[in-house]
């Protein structure tokens, strides 16, 4: 049990007044001279247990009321998980709030999700439990908001569902920051999620990083942890994976492959009709699943012949999580896929050019242009889908257009000069040509992603029939993507937020490797980068909600999706977008809609060591989490003081009740 | 009768006058020295008849019923009652506990009353009047006389005689049933504060001594009633051990205690046939005189 006015317990030695007035009362005697002790000594020896058992009692009942008086003014709590909060009102309460797309899980048989519940749990515990300041850090811009109560949390428009995910290392982070900038006192910190491991991200070394910076607070900081944990059987998700606009000999088709999956363990064979909604158009296929997961490829739409552009919609029926049941998506003419290929050799170039200008698709126009590093400038970046260097690392200007470009979503791709410079881009440059006595081969590579991955099918691309003839070292932070005998990178990526920086460490032209000859490799790792960088070009973009927040400054139109949203956050909605000429379909992220819930002991884990508590709600909740009990106390003080008056009542005498 | 004239605060002459109109008879027959109005257990020279006897040589001839002679031809020898004085002995308990009284008055000076008029009346009507004090032991101990100094000497030893020390009754009680000689009149005033199972032997004793015993118990209204409001220290009066109580708390036990202590006495009372009388010390002392002499009045003529 917990208190809100905890101090006044300091009170509670006051239920020894009635035994300190019992005390006094004795003292207050008067002295008789008696005669008749006789009876007085055989009243004392008569029944004396009883008689004193008959005092403790009335002395108790009085203790009792004035114990039940001073919890009545103390304001108990009937909560159990909060434990002895200890020191009352805190100053500053720092509210968590993962918006995340999980959390508008429905309960079972409620309407009330379980951002909702928890919104409306934190308003009336916490204006219950009262603190000098209220900050909210909510999961799309973890950036502290100071609120006037807690019941704004109801009204607030930033505590409303998103579909993006939420960061809950960031948050805390954010909190930790609050805390330290503003030197607040005593802090207790309120968060509210349903723990998805998505959310969490519990393996990453910030959460020891945060716990050991929290633990160096003085002031003491309290964590609360409203937790959602229940998953919904049976709930159903849909994804597009792939969208493409055909043209057959009948007119013009939209091919999109899609993926519904079923939460938890369940096989039995269920039919679910998914809706397809372009353009107001809709149409519905059911499918037939029995496993978790239903793979739909290349369903064919077929769409009126002179419509180049557009944007849809594929859902299925209501159920316990409505965040997934919607995917919305934008499909627009492929644009053409420029490449732009700077090279001081022109024996590197030629395989290049080829591999770049050959179109995988005969819709698709690839062009390739070979480049002099000043003639840059020219350059009309923002129709560039891939750049390819294969001269000294770029510096000054050209360096930060290609950082702009990269920035963008560019992919560059960067191939050893003949003569190495010092020059370094992104932490990685060029050291010295190596020349083996033997062509070296390719020992590994990362056959799952990248520009390597595995065909379509499966099989996995002839990496290891290359033959290096030479090949540049590397030097700085590098993932490598494929790796030469002793452990050399061949194939390398730099660690960047947007985009790709590939270095690759030997160039097509026949003197260093056999890549222009053995030209597939190439050539599909060429056409990957191409299509990644093409990606960011093309009027119709897929983008993942909350990705693309810090391009908000361009105002969005809304054209589908939440109608409530605010215009600031669209970024963070599913729906779809214009921006000027773009489609932009926004949906939350795969790990969003397929995200476990974290373990209970992994979640105190990353607790250890702080004070921490822990409480499980259910969406659609409607008993508070705490409540004020003190007319249970008044009650109780209520029957004592009766009890007490009863136990002292006069024994009722028999008339002429003296022996006389 | 007062050849002094001095007051005593225990003697009032008109409750005593009042009280003389009533004789002080004796339950049972007394042993008297000189003609009395208390029957005797020997055949004597009243008025009242007894019973015939057979003439035996030395008898009185004087005495011979001639009448029976000519009805039955044979000697009879005509008795008649005697009738004595008697001795009385009061047996006044002078310990601590005696000095209690919450209405006035305290049971000794109560008991005072009632001994000084019980020997007025004694002597007045010829009786021999005694007086032993007791306490710790035999504070005093005047032997019974008739004559009205030895009343003097009396009024004087109930004048100063002082509550004190504790209360050794029945150890003094069975001393008396052995000392006083047969047949007397023996009046004990006090609280008996004392088990009534000791009280029962004593009392066996001096009915088997062939004494006539009356009790007054003195009790204080307080004593019975234990009305007492706030905490209290009862200080033994008797020099025991002073005893602290919460009346609210012990009245109920007291009580209990009081009534099953008067409850035994009432048995041993009936229990030994002697003349009991529970007095509470705000009664008016020639009440209780007046209903003791008058029932006496009644229990007249067996011998």
């Amino acid at each position: 049990m917990s208190f809100l006015q905890p101090m006044l317990l300091v009170a509670l030695p006051l239920i020894s007044l009635p035994i300190i007035i019992h005390l006094i009362n004795q003292r207050r005697y008067q002295s008789v001279r008696w005669g008749a002790m006789m009876f007085l000594l055989a009243a004392n020896r008569m029944s004396r247990g009883y008689a004193r058992i008959w005092q403790w009692l009335i002395l108790l009942f009085r203790a009792l009321a004035i114990a039940g008086l001073i919890f009545v003014l103390s304001r108990p709590l009937a909560s159990g998980w909060l434990g002895m909060t200890g020191g009352g009102k805190p100053d500053t309460t720092i509210i968590i709030l993962d918006r995340s797309a999980s959390m508008q899980q429905l309960g079972p048989g409620a309407v009330v999700s379980k951002l909702e519940t928890a919104r409306q749990q934190l308003a009336q515990s916490l204006s219950t439990l009262g603190s000098s300041r209220w900050v909210l850090i909510e999961s799309t811009k973890n950036v502290p908001q100071e609120l006037e109560s807690p019941e704004e949390l109801l009204e607030l428009a930033n505590a409303d569902p998103t579909s993006s995910s939420a960061d809950l290392p960031a948050m805390l982070q954010a909190a930790h920051d609050y805390i330290q900038t503003n030197q607040s006192g005593r802090t207790e910190i309120w968060i509210c999620s349903d723990l998805r491991e998505n959310d969490w991200d519990s393996e990453s070394g910030r959460w020891q990083a945060l716990r050991d910076s929290f633990l160096e607070f003085a002031q003491g900081v309290r964590f609360n942890l409203l937790a959602y944990p229940r998953p919904a059987p049976d709930n159903l998700s849909v994804r597009v994976t792939d969208i493409r606009r055909t043209q057959t000999s009948d007119g013009v088709d939209l091919l999109l492959s899609l993926t519904v999956r079923r939460d938890g363990e369940a096989d039995d064979r269920i039919e679910v009709p998914v809706q397809f909604e372009i353009g107001g158009a809709r149409s519905e296929l059911n499918v037939e699943m029995v496993g978790p997961k239903y793979d739909l490829k290349d369903h064919r739409i077929a769409l009126e012949s002179s419509q180049q552009r557009g944007w849809g919609r594929v859902s299925l029926p209501a159920d316990a999580n409505p965040a997934d049941n919607d995917f919305y998506f934008a499909f627009d003419q492929q644009p053409p896929l420029k490449t732009v290929i700077v090279a001081d050799d022109p024996a590197a170039a030629r395989p290049l050019e080829l591999a770049a200008s050959i179109s995988r698709d005969p819709l698709l126009t690839c062009t390739a242009e070979v480049l002099s590093t000043d003639q840059l400038t020219a350059v009309e970046w923002e129709q560039i889908a891939l750049l390819m260097w294969q001269a000294p690392l770029p510096t000054g200007s050209a360096a930060k257009m290609v950082e702009d470009f990269v920035r963008r979503g560019g992919q560059v791709i960067f191939f050893p000069p003949r003569s190495p410079s010092s020059a370094e881009f992104y932490g990685v440059s060029w050291q010295k040509w190596i020349e083996p006595e033997s062509e070296a081969p390719i020992v590994s590579w990362v056959g799952d992603q990248d520009l390597l991955q595995n065909t379509l099918s499966g099989t996995s691309l002839p990496v290891g029939e290359l033959r290096i003839r030479q090949y540049c070292e590397l030097s700085g932070e590098v993932i490598p993507l494929a790796r030469l005998k002793g452990d050399v990178p061949l194939l390398a990526r730099a660690p960047t937020d947007q985009g790709g920086v590939y270095f690759c460490a030997t160039t097509p032209a026949g003197q260093d490797s056999s890549l222009a000859v053995d030209g597939v490799v190439l050539y599909v790792a060429v056409q990957r980068a191409l299509a990644a960088g093409a990606d960011v070009l093309g009027n119709a973009r897929q983008l993942i909600a909350g990705q693309a927040a810090n391009v908000s400054d361009v105002t969005w139109e809304r054209l589908s999706g939440d109608e409530e949203s605010l215009s600031t956050e669209y970024p963070y909605h599913r729906g779809v977008y214009a921006e000027g000429e773009r489609l932009l379909a926004v949906n939350s992220s795969e790990a969003e809609q397929a995200a476990t819930p974290l373990e209970a002991d992994k979640v105190a884990g990353l607790f250890r060591g702080l004070d921490f508590a822990r409480v499980d709600d259910e969406a659609g909740n409607v008993t508070s989490l705490i409540q004020e009990i003190w007319r249970l106390f008044l009650v109780a003080t209520m029957i004592s003081m009766i009890v007490e008056a009863v136990l002292c009542l006069p024994k009722i005498r028999p008339l002429g009740g003296s022996p006389a | 009768m007062f050849p002094d004239r001095r007051s005593r605060d225990f003697l009032d002459p008109q409750a005593l006058s009042r009280l003389a109109g009533l004789p002080l008879f004796s339950r049972r027959p007394m042993m008297g020295s000189v003609s009395g109005r208390h029957p005797s257990p020997h055949r004597g020279a009243s008025v009242e008849f007894a019973e015939y006897r057979k003439y035996v040589p030395g008898d009185d001839l004087r005495r011979l019923d001639w009448r029976a002679y000519g009805r039955t031809d044979r000697f009879y020898v005509k008795e008649f009652e005697a009738d004595t004085n008697l001795r009385c002995c009061l047996v006044l308990d002078t310990s601590g506990s005696m000095d209690f009284g919450s209405t006035g008055i305290t049971k000794l000076q109560y008991a005072r009353k009632i001994a000084g008029a019980l020997s007025y009346l004694a002597v007045q009507q010829g009786d021999a009047i005694g007086l032993s004090c007791v306490a710790e032991g035999m504070v005093q101990n005047i032997p019974p006389r008739r004559n009205p100094a030895h009343l003097l000497h009396v009024f004087d030893t109930l004048e100063k005689t002082e509550p004190k020390d504790g209360t050794h009754l029945v150890t003094v009680l069975h001393e008396l049933a052995e000392t006083i000689r047969q047949r007397a009149l023996i009046v004990i005033i006090s609280d008996f504060f004392v088990e009534p199972e000791e009280l029962r032997s004593c009392f066996e004793h001096l009915q088997f001594r062939k004494h006539d015993v009356t009790a007054f118990q003195l009790l204080d209204p307080q004593e019975l009633n234990f009305d007492f409001r706030r905490p209290m220290r009862f200080l033994d009066m008797e020099g025991g051990t002073p005893v602290f109580a919460e009346p609210n708390e012990i009245a109920d036990r007291y009580h209990k205690a009081i009534t099953q202590y008067l409850e035994d006495l009432k048995q041993v009372v009936l229990a030994t046939g002697i003349d009991y009388h529970r007095t509470s010390i705000d009664e008016d002392y020639e009440q209780v005189l007046t209903r003791f002499l008058a029932g006496r009045t009644r229990g007249r003529g067996v011998r």
